[in-house]
């Protein structure tokens, strides 16, 4: 009852600011989702047909590419007037002031405070600048490890009880699921998701008591002993090690849904549901898979699971103002609708009355998230954190790859980040 | 006008660029540092990585293709029959996306892929995974064959037209004063396609040293990038990942400086030795 009248409220707001104006054309640029395209195509359709005067163009580009599209665009001075990044990606644009706040009447909130209260503590600090909001979240989520409980049976292990609670043990039971002829893998128990370190490689690292960045920010790589853990677990599980898995092989998540035998868990958020049912429905519905918490070392001195991952939307600061506002507009009509996005893409926007809701309650798994989110967090912010992840994948790969030792390569990334770190010092 | 637009502008344009600090975010002016990024570079081990790799894939790829489709030039000339054919079918790989080919080669050279499947069956060695995308000398050699096999046909049809314009009466004079097949090539056929095969070295070292998207394709599928760093890879990240398109800009100088010695180079001696029979 109380969402409903936000809503009416919105829409009423929206309605007065409605005016003849000028037409105004909306350019919003995003990543591919298969299973948001339709749902917001809509909304576009519906906000136009509420607005005469407002065009919205929507552009998708593969997830890989987009944020090298669009920073090649901004660097142009000819970027989207809309579009959303992951949130370590986009940070850098709000840094370098290239997006703009928002007013809160045009989104239909009384205050910044009031849109404050509104989400999960924290989860808008990334977005959240000197009294100022720069961004509204798409998503935001954190990965847990989804399991076909079929290949666990397979191998004498019952899917209730004996799922890997720790990485130690993910490490013996993906031994026991793995099949190879010679050295190649036919199927894999368990991967990770590889080129997206800062989510998972960081948590790792500080349950163990380790980080990335100290808490001023001014030194990287804290906490040696947690980090050669790390490393030597990553040199065990590639190639070179056990040979469980390895950052060539097709991601894991990415065949998970198919259930052809290939991989049995994976790393991955929410919206992998939806993926499933729309990609396998028959695997969807049988019940075959689960999702368990994000593991933890057995020596963890901090019971953290992985760190959030999040989109932003947010709007080109170099828009004419008219165009700023008429984007924030459209950005809160579409986010009126969390619970479409939850039910129809997977995607959780953490609002306080979505999660409190019971379609959100009514999700599969939808507990394991929330208890995973309870102890997860966002990274530390770096506008170099492109370039940290980077590095993070340089030593992930080295060790498991390369055949260089973990000490080394944790002496490597130790030099690169700091230098990283000078330069904007 | 249209040359000075798309060739020397963007160059001059990057020559200025290589003197600044800019982030590529950045709505502040660039901070002039004078030689500040190339005293960087020049420092800086990813560099003279970057370097040596390129030395190296530009050296492998170059040899195998200025060889290769010379020796396919000479047996598809003396075919009587399916030369068209054999043209075509050399050639069709050029006209493939470079994105394409590599994405084609990455499933090759996957694992699971046929490049593992037909040498363990050569070599009678089942199972074994000779680690195309990993290992460092396999995943230089795996980028040369994608690059070998995109552009050979494209440089054999050079050779074609080369060896079609070399006058048959001085091929036949030679044949009837006794000398062999070898002899022919070497003191007839080799000396005249000088011109030609001038043309493909610097053609085909020219696009060695620009090659990008099958290490780019490589790196992003898992592949890591130290041994395929090549400078225009290094030149992309240091852009489009550290943002910094100043001391992009000035690797992009270097690079632009190294193809311009290199072309004059291969000039220089080509003109040394030059021959007419006429």
């Amino acid at each position: 009852m109380k969402r409903a009248a936000w809503f009416l409220v919105m829409l009423l707001a929206l309605g007065l600011v409605a005016t003849a104006a000028n037409p105004v054309k909306i350019t919003f640029w995003t990543h591919e989702d298969p299973n948001r395209t339709p749902l917001e195509e809509e909304y576009i359709r519906r906000f136009q047909a509420l607005y005469p005067h407002v065009t919205i163009e929507r552009v998708t580009y593969p997830s890989a590419r987009i944020a090298e599209v669009l920073l090649t665009a901004f660097a142009a001075g000819k970027g989207p007037d809309m579009f959303n990044l992951e949130v370590n990606d986009a940070y850098p644009y709000l840094v370098m002031g290239r997006v703009a706040p928002l007013r809160p009447e045009w989104v239909g909130y009384a205050s910044v405070d009031s849109i404050l209260g509104a989400y999960l503590g924290g989860t808008l600090d990334p977005v959240y600048r000197d009294g100022k909001l720069y961004g509204l979240p798409l998503e935001l989520t954190i990965w847990s490890v989804f399991v076909n409980e079929k290949y666990l049976r397979e191998v004498g292990l019952d899917p209730d009880t004996d799922y890997p609670h720790t990485w130690e043990q993910m490490m013996e039971v993906s031994e026991k699921l793995v099949i190879r002829e010679g050295d190649i893998i036919k199927r894999r128990g368990f991967d990770f998701r590889y080129g997206y370190y800062v989510e998972w490689l960081l948590a790792m690292v500080e349950q163990l008591g380790g980080a990335f960045l100290s808490p001023d920010g001014q030194t990287a790589v804290i906490g040696d002993e947690a980090w050669l853990q790390v490393l030597r677990y990553m040199q065990q599980w590639g190639p070179l090690g056990k040979n469980l898995g390895s950052p060539t092989y097709t991601p894991a998540r990415n065949l998970f849904n198919y259930d052809r035998n290939e991989v049995t868990m994976c790393l991955t958020g929410f919206y992998q549901i939806a993926r499933i049912r729309t990609q396998n429905p028959a695997f969807y519905e049988s019940g075959e898979w689960m999702v368990i918490p994000f593991p933890v070392f057995e020596n963890a001195v901090n019971d953290v699971a992985s760190h959030y991952y999040g989109h932003y939307y947010m709007v080109n600061a170099q828009s004419s103002l008219e165009t700023q506002e008429w984007t924030w507009r459209f950005i809160a009509y579409m986010l009126s609708n969390p619970e479409e996005y939850l039910t129809r893409v997977g995607l959780i926007q953490p609002r306080k009355d979505l999660l409190a809701s019971d379609v959100y309650a009514a999700q599969p798994y939808g507990d394991v998230f929330a208890s995973d989110m309870a102890r997860s967090s966002l990274v530390q912010l770096h506008v170099a954190n492109p370039e940290f992840k980077q590095l993070l994948d340089e030593a992930v790969k080295a060790v498991m790859l390369q055949g260089v030792t973990p000490e080394a390569a944790l002496a490597t990334l130790r030099t690169k980040a700091n230098e990283v770190l000078a330069e904007y010092k | 006008m249209f040359f000075g637009l798309f060739s020397i502008y963007p160059v001059l344009n990057a020559l200025y660029l290589s003197f600044f600090q800019k982030h590529l975010l950045s709505t502040a002016a660039p901070r002039f540092i004078g030689f500040g990024n190339y005293q960087y570079l020049f420092q800086s081990p990813t560099f003279w990585n970057s370097l040596t790799v390129t030395g190296i894939f530009t050296g492998g790829t170059f040899a195998m293709l200025v060889g290769l489709s010379l020796v396919l030039a000479l047996f598809i000339s003396s075919r009587k029959r399916f030369q068209r054919f054999l043209q075509l079918a050399f050639f069709s790989p050029a006209v493939v996306s470079t994105v394409v080919a590599a994405a084609i080669w990455l499933l090759i050279f996957d694992p699971r892929g046929i490049a593992n499947q037909l040498v363990n069956t050569l070599a009678g060695t089942p199972g074994v995974d000779r680690r195309w995308l990993v290992a460092p000398s396999m995943l230089q050699l795996a980028t040369m064959l994608v690059y070998v096999w995109k552009y050979v046909g494209y440089f054999t049809i050079i050779f074609i037209a080369g060896i079609s314009s070399i006058p048959r009466s001085l091929v036949e004079a030679a044949r009837v004063d006794g000398a062999s097949v070898w002899q022919t090539f070497w003191k007839v056929t080799f000396p005249l396609l000088k011109p030609t095969t001038l043309l493909v070295s610097v053609v085909a070292m020219i696009q060695c040293l620009r090659t990008f998207s099958t290490q780019y394709l490589f790196s992003q599928a898992g592949s890591p990038r130290g041994p395929i760093d090549v400078i225009t890879l290094n030149v992309y990240h240091t852009a489009v990942r550290t943002f910094q398109i100043g001391r992009a800009s000035a690797l992009s100088i270097i690079l632009f400086a190294i193809m311009l010695f290199l072309s004059w180079l291969q000039f220089r001696v080509a003109r040394s030795e030059e021959v007419s029979y006429l």
